[in-house]
């Protein structure tokens, strides 16, 4: 009796490299194991459904709530050791983070150039109410003005918030992809170019 | 209607300001599976040779499947729920 043929599994390694890269740039890490197309399909829907939730939903649906402090002295001058940013999206920020530094720096923007220092509480870093405007210099918020940024609500808020956590989260998949990766690699037998 | 809407154009700064799309939010659902598809497929596929065609039959499954969910849910809050409390 003849035994039916095994499929052939190429054994999974971990590759660091890859793994970092596919944080640091979607897809990277796919291309730096010569997975080329594969990595630009990556890129393309990571990114573009990370730049999708923010042009949908605007810079307000990345709000980690975190401020860095040198970085928060250094742009308003303020003393204050330490900020709270009672209006964050946290939970949220976990799985846009995922994304890579695009959504840190997107969020140290937000922070530091939108949001705006309560007058009454200095510790306090929130979005400015329609009522408000923001002064250029110190951070403050100063009543009459327009806004820094027009605070987005409802679905607009929602979907934008889940496309750039969507964004996140899937980048984790393609992360683990590329740093456990079974396809043969550039050298390596079975290895079928960049197209792969 | 167009002179109306200038002002607020004017006004918006991509990326940084909301769309104004609370009338039409729902078809943002078509390039939120349609990104998910893409990325889903480029990491699933053992070959990429029939990758478009993957991802197109991905998408019309996931809009397939919003409509029917919504469409459930509506018969469920509009109509069982109606006929289980007797009115």
């Amino acid at each position: 009796m003849t035994q039916p043929q095994q499929p052939h599994h190429e054994p999974t390694r971990l590759s660091v490299p890859a793994l970092v890269l596919a944080w640091l740039l979607p897809g990277a890490g796919h291309v730096f194991l010569g997975q080329v197309r594969r990595g630009v399909f990556v890129a393309v829907g990571v990114l573009g459904l990370f730049f999708s939730g923010l042009f949908v939903g605007g810079i307000d649906v990345v709000d980690s709530g975190l401020v860095v402090s040198n970085t928060f002295r250094k742009v308003t001058g303020q003393t204050a050791n330490r900020q709270v940013t009672p209006d964050g999206d946290a939970i949220w920020f976990v799985g846009q983070a995922f994304t890579g530094p695009v959504a840190f720096v997107v969020d140290v923007v937000h922070q530091h150039r939108f949001k705006v220092i309560d007058p009454a509480e200095p510790r306090v870093l929130r979005s400015a109410r329609p009522d408000e405007g923001r002064d250029p210099v110190t951070g403050m918020a100063v009543i009459g003005g327009k806004p820094p940024v027009t605070k987005s609500l409802a679905r607009v808020n929602e979907i934008g918030t889940l496309f750039c956590t969507l964004a996140g989260l899937l980048n984790l998949i393609a992360m683990i992809d590329a740093g456990w990766n079974h396809r043969p690699r550039r050298g390596e037998p079975g290895y079928a170019g960049g197209a792969t | 209607m167009i002179p109306d809407l200038v002002p607020s154009l004017l006004a918006w700064r991509p990326f940084i300001d909301p769309l104004d799309a609370h009338g039409t939010w729902y078809l943002l659902l078509l390039p939120l599976v349609f990104f998910i598809s893409m990325v889903w497929k480029a990491v699933r596929l053992p070959s990429l040779e029939n990758y478009w065609r993957q991802v197109l039959l991905m998408t019309a499954q996931g809009i397939v499947g919003m409509v029917a969910l919504a469409l459930t849910s509506y018969l469920l809050v509009q109509v069982y729920v109606r006929i289980a409390s007797g009115g």
